[in-house]
């Protein structure tokens, strides 16, 4: 299908992406799918069910799959750290659902370059109180206003 | 001394403006990409309802080493405090074999062609010069290398592509699907400017608070 080799202008940078199947296949659609010839993709397909099933076992004290949820949370990180150390990458994108799963690390991202992205997915829609962009224009306002109040 | 601290005042209120400007601006983008995306898996979800679920799976994707079709292209040049500047701009469907070939007056010349296949997919040659179908035009891509491949032509091919690891008959619902994924990612870039607008406000703003704190 796409015997093209794979030569790129000088600045131009790849799309990654975390989500559910349905927004991948949708993207990929759109052109944005990458294999290198290590068959590295530059996109990570977050099962639905197991997001589901992630999101029950959360709530629960024990879990007979707490193997299955540790890698795959594990995977999620994993395959955040990489997209956001490759040079070749300029936006991550990454379902708000699974952004919350490694909150710690989406929050704890302050570089430009690959710039992150939470966007919607299928059954969560998108909350601007929990987007890391808008939480520490928040976080700025509030601290500013406390100080305010003690002046 | 009172015009200083007048300009000093200014200065930071430029500065919150510019904050909530780029904010509101930044929300109204994710707006508009909900909805693209929304849009995008309801024609993704009628195409699977009718091809099948196995048709449309992750299962067939398309593994084999190769490029992305659609690329950002990155503007190194430091924004600074001119917060206008955009740092990424969408490169859609430009081919390996003509990467340079992509423009953002090509863009949306390659959008309404895309709106006219998609309104009718038996329709395709946009001179009205021959109809045929689109599925025709995978097996007849060899003659189409023949013609000078304008940006047209290039992005159709493109896209037939993308399409066609879902097999070569494909459901119009899934074209709909591509064109709306593709809107939002347009919308998406936006929202990646937008968020670096953000990101520069608030750096000035911190750094201007910091020093007024010391």
């Amino acid at each position: 299908m796409a015997n093209r080799a794979p030569v790129r202008t000088n600045n131009s940078a790849l799309i990654a992406m975390i989500a559910d199947e349905d927004t991948i296949t949708g993207f990929l659609l759109a052109g944005v799918g990458n294999v290198d010839l290590r068959r590295k993709t530059n996109y990570l397909i977050v099962d639905s069910s197991l997001m589901a099933h992630v999101a029950a076992v959360v709530n629960t004290d024990f879990s007979p799959d707490e193997v299955v949820l540790e890698t795959t949370v594990k995977q999620i990180e994993d395959a955040f750290k990489e997209f956001t150390t490759r040079e070749d990458i300029a936006i991550v994108l990454i379902s708000q659902y699974v952004a919350n799963m490694i909150r710690f690390l989406v929050d704890s991202y302050n570089k430009p370059i690959p710039a992150i992205l939470e966007i919607p997915s299928k059954d969560h829609p998108y909350d601007p109180a929990h987007d890391s962009v808008l939480s520490r224009v928040k976080y700025l306002f509030s601290a500013e206003s406390v100080a305010g109040d003690r002046r | 001394m009172v015009s200083g601290e007048n300009s000093e005042i200014q200065s930071s209120d430029k500065i919150v403006l510019e904050l909530m400007d780029s904010m509101d601006s930044y929300l109204l983008f994710m707006n508009s990409l909900s909805s693209s995306l929304r849009e995008g898996w309801l024609e993704l979800a009628s195409a699977r309802h009718s091809m099948g679920a196995s048709r449309i799976s992750s299962a067939l994707f398309d593994l084999k080493s190769h490029s992305a079709a659609t690329t950002l292209q990155l503007n190194h040049q430091d924004a600074g405090p001119k917060s206008e500047e955009s740092h990424f701009s969408l490169c859609k469907w430009a081919s390996s074999e003509s990467p340079k070939s992509c423009s953002e007056e090509a863009k949306f010349e390659e959008d309404k062609l895309l709106q006219k296949k998609s309104n009718s997919p038996k329709v395709l040659n946009q001179d009205g010069s021959s109809n045929s179908e689109v599925q025709e035009e995978v097996s007849e891509a060899p003659e189409a290398t023949e013609s000078p491949c304008t940006v047209e032509d290039q992005a159709r091919k493109e896209r037939l592509k993308s399409l066609s690891m879902f097999g070569v008959l494909v459901c119009p619902k899934l074209r709909a699907a591509q064109s709306s994924f593709e809107t939002a990612l347009e919308t998406l870039v936006e929202v990646a400017n937008k968020r670096a607008d953000l990101l520069n406000a608030y750096d000035q703003m911190r750094e201007k608070k910091e020093s007024t704190t010391k």
